[in-house]
């Protein structure tokens, strides 16, 4: 009889299992991965497996000696049933794009897909649809663009970028990544970019939710991973976003010139070439350079952390600056200046 | 019952269900995927709806994923996650009835 069991991180045995079975099945190991659990014979012999990483599943596999036993059904069951204990009952998963039959018997519907690659499904049927449905109330008349931001904090960078936008469309949706990653709260983030984009009447604030750069479409964004990686995830992720940008009405969306960031600079080459085939404008601006320094949220925090704060002070505009010289702020930046790493890898 | 926090109990195995609550404020929602919803699409919901009513659950968001539970299954899956949701599992489980 077959049985379920945890793969500890420590236990290096199962582990080179797990590996073995991936590979043998052609599924990419993800390098972070917070739980794992598989279906072991009665020799011990791994003969499923399945992973995950916040609220969403992956590394999904069964070997193909074992296909129609459901084994899947067990593994997902127990994923499922941690994912609940951990009080996620939005739950996200990848699989192989011929695979996604399986999961929708198992009650996943589909998001987005990259043809002949993945597809990114969740437990929800009306999940997604919800989500446009809410922001379609937002459509705007006329030339809509898009930014998506971390603002991480916001800069006069960002303020540049947003005044440019705006100023060249009709309207300007500005998704702010809603993921908690990092020392600034999103409550903090978001309050900063609201008061920095006050006074333009054009602009459209989000909270970028489960379906922009979050650690369901775009893990590989928060914590370091291979560029294969990073490709596949940010492909997936304009995926999900040429049918938000459809909803709303989107046509173009726009993007700071990277250079010191290696997730974000393959994130832009990645939209450079997906967006126009969906047809969306991409239109990468050059970033807003002061006394010949160039402006950026890395920078900012770099400074802060090596306590610098003026060296941060000329990149932020009067709102962000404010909330830095407070006295609110000095558990944050204490926290940046712990921070082993401030720029964003 | 008024359901806290998300619970799910059941697993997608054959002959079996798996039932996930969840809170909501204005009624029972209630999604149902089954492998012979063609068959007992109907027979399922009124037997989830039923037991949610015994139960006296008002509101919450239910999804079910049958693989071919038989009713009596449904039925105690449905309990058991509502007892689980609203921390009734712990002890005294109130089989078949509901928590007053």
């Amino acid at each position: 009889m077959a049985s379920l069991g945890t793969i500890f991180p420590r236990d290096a045995r199962t582990q080179a299992q797990m590996d073995a079975l991936l590979r043998a099945e052609g599924i990419r190991r993800d390098k972070n991965l917070d739980y794992s659990c598989g279906v072991f014979d009665e020799d011990g012999a791994l003969i499923a497996a399945g992973s995950s990483f916040k609220n969403t599943l992956r590394c999904l596999a069964v070997s193909s000696e074992h296909r129609g036993e459901g084994l899947m059904n067990q593994v997902v069951s127990h994923l499922l049933e941690r994912q609940t204990e951990q009080g996620n009952s939005h739950v996200f998963l990848y699989t192989k794009a011929k695979n996604d039959r399986i999961f929708r018997d198992l009650g996943f519907y589909e998001i987005a897909r990259v043809e002949g690659e993945l597809v990114f499904m969740e437990n929800r049927r009306d999940g997604f649809a919800r989500y446009l449905k809410g922001l379609a109330a937002t459509r705007r008349e006329g030339k809509c663009a898009a930014i998506v931001m971390n603002a991480n904090p916001f800069t006069r960078g960002h303020r540049h970028l947003v005044e440019r936008a705006a100023a060249e469309n009709d309207a300007l949706h500005l998704f702010l990544l809603s993921e908690e990653a990092g020392p600034i709260p999103f409550a903090v983030r978001k309050r900063l970019v609201r008061e920095g984009v006050a006074d333009l009447p054009n602009v459209i604030l989000h909270d970028s939710g489960p379906y922009i750069i979050s650690s369901a479409t775009f893990p590989s964004y928060f914590l370091r991973d291979e560029d294969a990686a990073i490709l596949a995830h940010a492909k997936l992720d304009l995926c999900v976003f040429g049918k938000i940008a459809a909803a709303i009405g989107v046509t173009a969306r726009y993007a700071g010139e990277e250079k010191s960031s290696h997730v974000t600079a393959l994130y832009n080459e990645t939209m450079a070439a997906e967006l126009p085939r969906q047809g969306l404008e991409f239109r990468q601006i050059p970033r807003l350079a002061l006394d010949g320094e160039t402006v950026s949220a890395s920078a900012v925090r770099q400074a802060i952390h090596d306590g610098e704060l003026e060296k941060a002070a000329f990149m932020l505009p009067e709102s962000s600056l404010r909330y830095f010289t407070s006295a609110e702020a000095s558990g944050v930046i204490a926290a940046i200046r712990a921070m082993d790493e401030a720029k964003h890898y | 019952m008024e359901i806290k926090k998300p619970a799910i109990a059941g697993t997608l195995e054959s002959s079996d269900a798996q039932v996930a609550v969840e809170p909501a404020d204005s009624g029972i929602e209630l999604y149902l995927e089954s492998s012979v919803m063609n068959q007992y699409g109907r027979q399922i919901k009124a037997t989830v709806l039923e037991t949610l009513e015994r139960l006296g659950v008002e509101n919450a968001r239910v999804t079910v994923v049958d693989k071919g539970a038989l009713d009596c299954t449904i039925k105690a899956r449905v309990e058991c996650a509502v007892f689980r949701s609203c921390d009734a599992s712990a002890a005294n489980v109130p089989w078949g009835g509901a928590v007053r």
